[in-house]
C-alpha cells in the first residue's frame, strides 16, 4: 500500500512538473512577445512547431464555412499552420469552454481554444474573467492597416468594443452596420418608414407586417438598442449609452430607456402574429430571413451592410429587396474581432492566423466570398488595395455609402446590453406588472 | 450434509453470481450516470453550485421563485396538454391500425414495412418536415397561393408556432402511432384470434368483442406503450422549441432558456425547472401504474 502511495505521489509530482515546464515555456513566449523581445520571425518559427490553430466561430453561414475551408485553410497551410475550424452554434459555447478550462487550472498552452470570432458581451466576459492572451493586435505586421491612433476619432471602433476597451487583445476582423431591407415588390419604397414613429404608423395601417429577432439574440438586442437611442428623453441618442452601468446607475438608466421600452411595448400588438394571439419573434436571423422571403413580413433588419446583394445572389432574399435608411441617425455600426484566450494551446499559430486574417488579401477574398465588410480601415491602405476591396464588394442596393455614413450610431456599452436584455424579457415577453425602474434595478442587482 | 446438497448449493451460488454479472452493466449505468446526475441536479436546484460561486445549500428559493409565478403553471398546463393529447391520439390511431393489421388485406406485406417508417426517422427530421409542409412559407401554403386560394403564402392559417400546438401534436402522433401499433400488434399476435371468434360464435357484436374480449387482453400493451410515449412527450425539447408558440414555453424549453442565459446564476433556476419536470412526470407515471396495478388485482390478474 505504502509503495503504491509513494508511486502515485511521485507520478503526480512528475506530471505537475512536466505541466509546469510546458506552461513556463508558453508563458515566457507570451511575456517576451508582449514586451517586444520576441520578433515576428520567432512567432512564425514557433507557429510552425505548434502546427495547428483551433479557430472557434459561428458556423451558421455556408459562404463563410466554404471560404474558411477553401481559402483560409489553403493559405495558412503555406505558412506551415493547419487550420482546424470548429463551427459552433453560439459564440457563448466557446467562451464557456475557455472559462471552464481556465477554472480547472489549464493555462497557456494547455487549453483547446486558440482563437474566437466574437465581439460585445462575449469579449467583455473574457476580459472581466481575465481570460485574454494580451495586447497582440497592434504588434502584428498587418496591424498597419488598422487605425490605432486614439487622436483620430475614427479609431473608436478599434479601441472600444461595445464600449469596452479592447486593449488590442482582439484584432478587428470585420465591420458591420445594422441595416434594414424592404420588399419593394410589396411596399412602395417611397412609403418606407424612416423613423420609429413612421414604422408605427405603417404597422397601424398594415398590422403584422413586421417583427424583430427575439432578444437575447444580439440581432434582436441591436434593434432594441436603436429604439432606445431614438427615444432617449434627453435627445442625445447613443451618447449616454457609451458609459458602463456602474457609471450611469440603475435609476438614471431606467429613466433613459423608459420611453424606448414603452414604444416597443406599444408596437407589440402590431407585430407579426399578434392579430391571432401572440406576437412572434423569430429566434435568429435565419428565421427572420425566411419570413421576409415568404412575404410574411415587409422588412428585415439585421447586421448586413451587403446583406441585400448577397441575399439576392443566393436566393435568401425576395426579388425586389432593397436596403433603406432606418432608423434615421441610429443605424448602429460596430466591428467584430478575433480574440486569443489566455489558455490558447497554440498562441503563436493563433497570431499567425490573426495576422493573415487582417491582410488585405484575406479581407478581399472574405468580402468577395461572404459579403462580410472589411475590418481594416480604408484610409490606412494604398489606393490599389482600396480598389481591390471595392471591386470585391457585392455592392449596396438601395442606399449609398454616404447615406449610411450619415446615419451611423455606435453600439451600446456591453454592461448595459445585459440590463436591456433582462428588461426586455421581463417587461415585454413576460408582461411583468412591475414598472421599468423596479425591473432595471432588479436586473442590475442580479448581474452584479 | 450430503455431497449432493453441497453441489446443489454451489450451483445456486454460481447462478446467483452469474445473475449479478448480467445485471451489473445496466445497474452501473443507472446508478452512476442516471442516479448521479439526478442527485447533482437536485443539489444544484437547492443552491449547491460552488463552481459558479454559489453555495447556499439547502435553499428552496429557486423553487419558490419558479412556482410562485403564474407563467410556470401556464407552462406546466401547456406541457401536459401537448403530452396528453398527442398520447391519446397516437393511442387511438395506433390501436385502430394494430387491429387492422391482424386482418388480411391485399398489400399487407408491403404495408407492414411502410407503417414503421416514421419509427426509423428521427424527431428532428419530422419537425423539419412539419416546417417545410405546414409552415406559413411551407409547401402547402405556397401551393394554395399558387392555385389562387389565398393571396400570398402569409395568409395561410397559422398551424405552427401557436399555443394550440397543432404542429407539435402532429409530429408526436406521426412518430408515435407506429410505436403503439408495433407494441399492440405483437400482443395481438401472441393472443391469437380464438377468443374473439369464440365470442362471435356466442353472439357478441363487434363493440362487445372489442371492449370485453380484445381490449382486456391488449391492455398491458396499451399501458406500457402509452407510458413510454407520455414520458417522452413531457420531457421533449426540440418539437416545442421549434414548433411552439413562444412565451410562455413548455417546461423543457424554459429550462433550456435558463441554461443558455448569459447570467450563470440562472442555471440553478434551470436546474429547479428540470427537477420540477422530473417530479411531475414521476408522480404522474407512478400513479398511472399504481391505478393500473390496482385494476389488475381487482380482475384477478397479478
Amino acid at each position: 500500500m505504502k509503495h503504491t502511495l509513494i508511486g502515485l505521489s511521485v507520478t503526480a509530482s512528475m506530471m505537475t512538473s512536466v505541466a509546469l515546464a510546458e506552461d513556463a515555456d508558453a508563458n515566457s513566449f507570451r511575456d517576451g512577445f508582449l514586451s517586444g523581445d520576441v520578433t515576428w520571425e520567432d512567432v512564425e518559427a514557433r507557429a510552425k512547431q505548434e502546427g495547428t490553430v483551433n479557430l472557434y466561430y459561428w458556423g451558421g453561414s455556408d459562404p463563410i464555412n466554404i471560404w474558411m475551408d477553401q481559402i483560409v485553410a489553403t493559405d495558412l497551410a503555406k505558412l506551415g499552420v493547419t487550420l482546424n475550424p470548429v463551427r459552433i452554434t453560439g459564440t457563448k459555447d466557446a467562451i464557456d469552454l475557455v472559462l471552464a478550462e481556465k477554472g480547472s487550472g489549464k493555462g497557456l498552452g494547455e487549453g483547446s481554444v486558440d482563437a474566437i470570432w466574437l465581439n460585445g458581451e462575449n469579449f467583455a466576459t473574457l476580459k472581466r474573467q481575465d481570460a485574454l492572451f494580451g495586447a497582440f493586435a497592434d504588434k502584428m505586421p498587418n496591424s498597419q492597416f488598422i487605425e490605432w491612433n486614439a487622436d483620430d476619432p475614427r479609431s473608436l471602433l478599434n479601441l472600444r468594443d461595445f464600449g469596452v476597451e479592447t486593449g488590442a487583445a482582439e484584432a478587428p476582423w470585420s465591420g458591420e452596420q445594422y441595416v434594414c431591407a424592404i420588399n419593394t415588390a410589396r411596399v412602395d419604397k417611397s412609403k418606407a418608414p424612416a423613423t420609429f414613429a413612421e414604422l408605427k404608423t405603417y404597422l397601424e395601417a398594415n398590422p403584422g407586417k413586421f417583427t424583430y429577432v427575439k432578444p437575447p439574440h444580439y440581432i434582436g438586442n441591436t434593434f432594441v438598442q436603436a429604439a432606445l437611442y431614438a427615444h432617449n428623453p434627453d435627445g442625445n441618442g447613443a451618447e449616454p449609452f457609451q458609459a458602463s452601468i456602474d457609471e450611469i446607475g440603475a435609476e438614471e438608466f431606467a429613466r433613459l430607456i423608459t420611453p424606448g421600452i414603452e414604444f416597443l411595448k406599444e408596437i407589440e400588438p402590431l407585430l407579426l402574429g399578434a392579430q391571432s394571439g401572440n406576437a412572434r419573434y423569430p429566434e435568429d436571423n435565419a428565421a427572420l430571413d425566411g419570413m421576409f422571403l415568404n412575404g410574411e413580413v415587409d422588412f428585415n433588419c439585421k447586421f448586413g451592410l451587403y446583406a441585400v446583394a448577397t441575399g439576392l445572389n443566393n436566393g435568401t432574399y425576395p426579388e425586389g429587396a432593397e436596403a433603406f435608411v432606418f432608423p434615421e441617425g441610429n443605424m448602429i455600426k460596430n466591428k467584430n474581432y478575433l480574440a486569443i484566450p489566455s489558455n490558447a494551446p497554440n498562441p503563436a499559430a493563433a497570431m499567425i492566423m490573426a495576422n493573415y486574417m487582417t491582410s488585405v488579401e484575406a479581407q478581399t477574398s472574405k468580402l468577395k466570398f461572404t459579403g462580410m465588410p472589411p475590418g481594416v480601415d480604408p484610409w490606412k491602405l494604398e489606393e490599389a488595395q482600396v480598389e481591390a476591396l471595392t471591386e470585391a464588394s457585392p455592392g449596396l442596393v438601395g442606399v449609398t455609402q454616404a447615406e449610411l455614413d450619415a446615419n451611423t450610431a455606435p453600439d451600446t456599452n456591453a454592461t448595459l446590453v445585459d440590463v436591456i436584455e433582462a428588461t426586455w424579457l421581463e417587461y415585454i415577453e413576460r408582461d411583468s406588472s412591475d414598472d421599468i425602474p423596479t425591473i432595471v434595478g432588479r436586473a442590475v442587482e442580479n448581474l452584479k | 450434509m450430503t455431497p449432493h446438497k453441497t453441489k446443489e448449493l454451489a450451483r445456486h451460488r454460481k447462478e446467483r453470481i452469474w445473475m449479478w454479472v448480467q445485471l451489473l452493466p445496466v445497474l452501473a449505468v443507472l446508478t452512476v450516470l442516471f442516479g448521479g446526475a439526478l442527485v447533482l441536479a437536485v443539489m444544484q436546484s437547492l443552491g449547491f453550485a460552488p463552481w459558479f460561486g454559489v453555495n447556499t445549500f439547502p435553499d428552496f428559493s429557486f423553487f419558490r421563485a419558479l412556482w410562485g409565478e403564474w407563467s410556470f403553471w401556464y407552462s406546466l398546463a401547456l406541457t401536459l396538454y401537448y403530452a396528453i393529447v398527442s398520447t391519446l391520439i397516437a393511442l387511438v390511431f395506433g390501436t385502430l391500425l394494430a387491429l387492422a393489421m391482424v386482418r388480411m388485406f391485399p398489400g399487407k406485406s408491403l404495408y407492414k414495412y411502410l407503417y414503421k417508417l416514421p419509427l426509423m426517422i428521427p424527431y428532428t427530421v419530422g419537425i423539419a418536415l412539419a416546417v417545410i409542409m405546414l409552415g406559413n412559407g411551407g409547401m402547402v401554403s405556397r401551393l394554395m397561393a399558387f392555385v389562387g386560394l389565398i393571396g400570398d403564402p402569409s395568409e395561410f392559417p397559422q398551424i405552427l408556432k401557436t399555443h394550440y400546438g397543432w404542429g407539435i401534436i402532429a409530429v408526436y402522433v406521426w412518430k408515435q402511432t407506429p410505436f403503439v401499433t408495433l407494441t399492440l400488434y405483437a400482443v395481438l399476435l401472441g393472443v391469437g384470434r380464438e377468443t374473439e371468434e369464440a365470442a362471435a360464435i356466442l353472439g357478441a357484436n363487434k363493440r362487445q368483442i372489442f371492449f370485453q374480449v380484445t381490449m382486456p387482453q391488449i391492455l398491458p400493451g396499451i399501458i406500457s406503450s402509452t407510458l413510454i410515449i407520455f414520458a417522452f412527450n413531457i420531457g421533449a425539447f426540440e418539437a416545442p422549441f421549434i414548433l411552439g408558440g413562444g412565451y410562455p414555453d413548455t417546461l423543457p424549453v424554459i429550462a433550456w432558456r435558463y441554461f443558455n442565459d448569459a447570467d450563470y446564476s440562472l442555471q440553478l433556476q434551470g436546474m429547479a425547472t428540470v427537477v420540477s419536470i422530473a417530479l411531475i412526470a414521476g408522480v404522474i407515471l407512478y400513479s398511472y401504474l399504481a391505478i393500473y396495478r390496482g385494476y389488475e388485482r381487482r380482475i384477478g390478474r397479478s
